[in-house]
């Protein structure tokens, strides 16, 4: 992953259509053609898993059904614990065929109509529910040395509670982590860096400009700006974290991919044209 | 064996927004959805087909957009769907729905089983399974929340009711209506909705189903809704306490004690 | 059946309440539809039968004359046993066949839920579940049914002009029983099951009174309930040693299930349970549309969340913000102090 970071391939968020579309094909379409743009420009397409618990097409089946191509290195699947153990199989089995070997994987969001992987059915038997460190050590150990596995990073928690489950998740078998939206420097943040100076770590960068909806993410309201220009704000992100690769979720594809270009800095600081 | 499960399409509930007034929830954006209980009618008709083999047909009454909720329960893995559309239809209520069904039911011919979701989260009403049942002179088994054992001659399941359960074993042809309990609905595949966008849907008529017309719609409903009103206001202010953990619990517990409450 | 004019209308007399009868127990809800049948007799100068049909069950009959019945029809019989809803349905449209009642109310209990639809297709007239009000229209003398749609946003009057009897549901701690005056008596109508009731019969072969698995809590006064707020399984002690505190129940909304930290027995909402109780303690629970429909009833809303501003802690008639793990322990230690 440390790779990703090296080559500047930024990490774009991609959600397949969701089940309840009245205009599936065309969204398909849509899915397809950011697809391949992102992967075209040499990004890392980051497709999520039902994402807030509002039922979609998964990554996998999509790419099936679509026939589109993987590039290896170059898609990770989000995979939560809202699946059952069958399906769970299916999709990284699905993966390994496909080549996909990266996955991002989160504890997410349920709905009435999403089945929970059960403890039993992972073969623990001291916990409750299943979250994404009993998901990362199943994966981890039913695939030894297949996945590259990332956890993520909610630098707004309750900081030792936060650093306790980024510790499971690490000795379960993450490798890399991705953090919720910051929008500037974040002490929390930083003292993963410091704690854990060889962990690839990808900073998302809120890309709408509508910073309000982060309020919900950072558990205290934040009043939309309209001086808050995502653009900025992201050149700012790379300018504090040079070490670190960054996951771009809400990215408007019309109007802000093809700034792209001149926004991350070589590691000599010079960007774009200059670079 | 020939199971047909009745679905129904139903607005989505949103986002909650309260009125600030009227402290009543307000409903925006009526996107429509399949009746959250019927995924998992549509599951256990699945599922006993794939024990006994046979044929799943899903059966809906509603507008033409009621279409969408077919495709989906095609996509969960039935094999074909119907779909009862006509004005003559409109206005029903659980009585002259169920009449309805039920002569639907019996064009299909041959059915064994028919299975419903415990009830409509519009209506709320839980009458159109049992009115099914009725019409047809069939045994039904309503709260369902387990099918233990499936024959070739009838079922034995289980009732959930406030005390707790029974058994009992009944004979097809037989109406059942399903609990949340009973299993784990399946999602639908991409590939599974992409079959069932394909899929030819026929829409029948009253005249399609040997209706009588005096018992469908308005004419045929015994009960029609008079009037609607919204409801009674709950109150004005929300009492807000804030401050320390103990002064909150005092605050409150000193105001329960005057309501009455504790 | 239809009915074309008022005449064939008053034909019909008399209001029937059906015993609810669960384990072979006559149950407390049937003295709330005694007591609203009652109202609505009075208000037509008519009777109130009970009509109570099981087996085993005729000792418990002429108890039911304190609780306002005048007339108790009564059907004895070991067929009976179990919850025989084709049986039942069958006996009780050949007997509103017989007596002719103008209104038959029933609980929207499961077995209230079972047995009344089906009755009202074969006997052919109207039936409206779960009525929060019932009066009777002096002008046309029909049964004015109101009951909350779409999830309780909306309050609707329902009304069968044209078929008699007229049926109703009623959910339990909805209407109020009379008070029990043992110095009433009445006259108990002894009928016959047939044959011919139901041609198609269940068999119930065994019943399991399971307290752990079915959580009731339609009867509760008080719910403590929780949401995600409250974070883990250990979190819902807390609310177990609230509600132990002030005796009522422990409820908890989809997303706490979900995570598996409560069982679905305790889930409140439009895919659980729907409650009507006198107080409710919301404790992190954001107010989902889905939750709201099925608590938005109750008496007294209290919510306790770290965020002011949640659908619940606007909905609440009282809004605590706090956490509720220091709140609750503050709020038991209070109610302790007298």
């Amino acid at each position: 992953m440390r790779e990703h970071i090296r080559q500047r391939r930024y990490h774009v968020e991609l959600g397949p259509p969701r089940q309840d579309s009245e205009k599936l094909l065309e969204n398909l379409e849509q899915f397809a053609q950011k697809y391949r743009r992102v992967l075209d420009s040499g990004y890392v397409a980051g497709i999520t898993d039902n994402s807030m618990g509002l039922l979609a097409f998964q990554g996998h089946e999509t790419i099936i059904e679509l026939g589109l191509p993987v590039v290896p290195g170059q898609v990770m699947i989000h995979l939560n614990t809202f699946h059952t153990k069958e399906n769970l199989h299916e999709i990284l089995d699905t993966c390994i065929a496909l080549g996909i070997r990266q996955l991002l994987v989160i504890s997410g969001d349920g709905s009435d109509r999403l089945p929970r992987l059960q403890p039993h059915e992972l073969g623990v038997t001291e916990v409750e529910a299943v979250t994404a460190v009993e998901l990362i050590a199943y994966i981890h150990q039913t695939w030894p040395g297949v996945f590259e596995i990332g956890a993520a990073f909610n630098p707004y928690e309750p900081r030792e509670h936060e650093m306790e489950k980024l510790r499971r998740k690490l000795d379960a078998g993450a490798t890399f982590i991705i953090t919720q939206p910051i929008l500037k420097q974040n002490e929390v943040v930083d003292e993963v860096l410091a704690r854990y100076p060889e962990l690839p770590v990808f900073v998302e960068a809120w890309m709408s400009r509508r910073i309000s909806l982060l309020s919900e993410a950072v558990g205290y309201e934040i009043k939309d700006d309209p001086n808050f220009d995502p653009i900025e704000t992201l050149k700012q992100l790379h300018r504090a974290y040079p070490d670190c690769g960054v996951y771009l979720s809400l990215l408007g594809f019309k109007t802000q991919y093809h700034l792209l270009g001149d926004t991350w800095p070589e590691p000599d600081g010079r960007t774009g044209e200059e670079a | 064996m020939k199971i047909v499960v009745c679905v129904k399409q139903v607005p989505a509930s949103s986002d909650a927004k309260i009125d600030p007034e009227t402290k009543r929830i307000v409903r925006e954006g009526m996107k429509a959805v399949l009746n959250p209980f019927d995924a998992y009618a549509v599951e256990e008709g699945v599922r006993l087909r794939k024990k006994f083999g046979g044929e799943v047909i899903a059966l809906s009454m509603g507008p033409e957009k009621a279409l969408a909720s077919l495709r989906e329960a095609v996509s969960l893995g039935v094999d074909r769907a119907v779909l009862l559309s006509d004005r003559a239809f409109g206005g029903s209520d659980t009585w002259a729905t169920s009449y309805a069904l039920a002569r639907a039911i019996e064009k299909i011919g041959g059915v064994d089983l028919v299975i419903c979701g415990k009830q409509a989260v519009d209506g709320d009403t839980a009458q159109v399974g049992p009115g099914i049942a009725a019409h047809l002179g069939w045994a039904q088994a309503t709260y369902v929340m387990k099918v233990e054992q499936a024959g070739e001659e009838g079922l034995r399941l289980r009732r959930m009711n406030e005390d707790g359960y029974d058994v009992c074993e009944l004979q097809y042809p037989a109406v059942l209506t399903v609990l949340k309990d009973i299993n784990q609905p399946g999602v639908p595949t991409l590939k599974g909705v992409l079959a069932a966008l394909r899929e030819q849907i026929p829409v029948w008529t009253p005249a399609d189903i040997g209706a009588d017309a005096r018992k469908l719609g308005l004419d045929g409903s015994p009960t029609r809704v008079v009037s609607t009103a919204p409801p009674p206001p709950r109150h004005t202010v929300t009492r807000r306490i804030t401050g320390s953990p103990a002064d909150c619990a005092r605050e409150l517990v000193a105001d329960l004690r005057t309501r009455g409450i504790l | 059946m239809i009915v074309t004019s008022r005449e064939e209308k008053d034909r019909y007399r008399n209001v029937w309440a059906l015993a609810e009868v669960l384990s072979g127990q006559v149950q407390p809800v049937t003295h709330e539809l005694l007591g609203a049948a009652r109202a609505l007799a009075d208000a037509g100068g008519q009777e109130v039968w009970a009509v109570l049909l099981g087996a085993g069950t005729a000792s418990q009959a002429v108890g039911l004359f304190a609780w306002g019945a005048d007339k108790v029809l009564l059907v004895d019989d070991p067929r009976l046993d179990g919850f025989q809803d084709e049986l039942e349905a069958g006996a009780l449209t050949r007997l509103i066949h017989k007596h002719r009642p103008d209104i038959l109310l029933g609980a929207a209990t499961a077995r209230g839920r079972a047995l009344m639809p089906r009755v009202a297709v074969m006997a052919v007239c109207g039936l409206t579940a779960d009525c929060t009000g019932l009066s009777i229209d002096p002008q046309t003398g029909d049964l004015l049914q109101t009951r909350p749609a779409f999830g309780g946003n909306i309050m609707a009057t329902i009304r069968s002009a044209g078929h008699r009897p007229q049926l109703a549901t009623v959910r339990p701690r909805v209407m109020k029983a009379l008070e029990e005056d043992r110095a009433r008596t009445g006259q108990i109508i002894r009928e016959n099951l047939e044959e011919s009731d139901s041609p198609v019969v269940k068999r119930v072969v065994e019943v399991f009174q399971d307290k752990e698995s079915v959580v009731n809590l339609g009867h509760a006064q008080i719910i403590v309930s929780g949401g995600r707020g409250v974070k883990s399984a250990k979190g819902f002690d807390l609310l177990r040693a609230l509600a132990d505190k002030v005796g009522g129940a422990v409820g908890a909304s989809r997303a706490a299930i979900d995570a598996g930290w409560i069982s679905y027995a305790h889930q409140i909402g439009q895919t659980g349970q729907t409650v009507q109780s006198k107080v409710y303690i919301a404790c992190g629970i954001s107010g989902q549309i889905q939750h709201l429909v099925g608590m938005q009833s109750s008496d007294t809303i209290i919510a306790i969340d770290k965020d002011p501003d949640t659908p619940m802690m606007q909905l609440a008639d009282i809004a605590i913000v706090g956490d509720l793990f220091e709140v609750i322990p503050e709020i038991i230690r209070e109610i302790d102090k007298v």
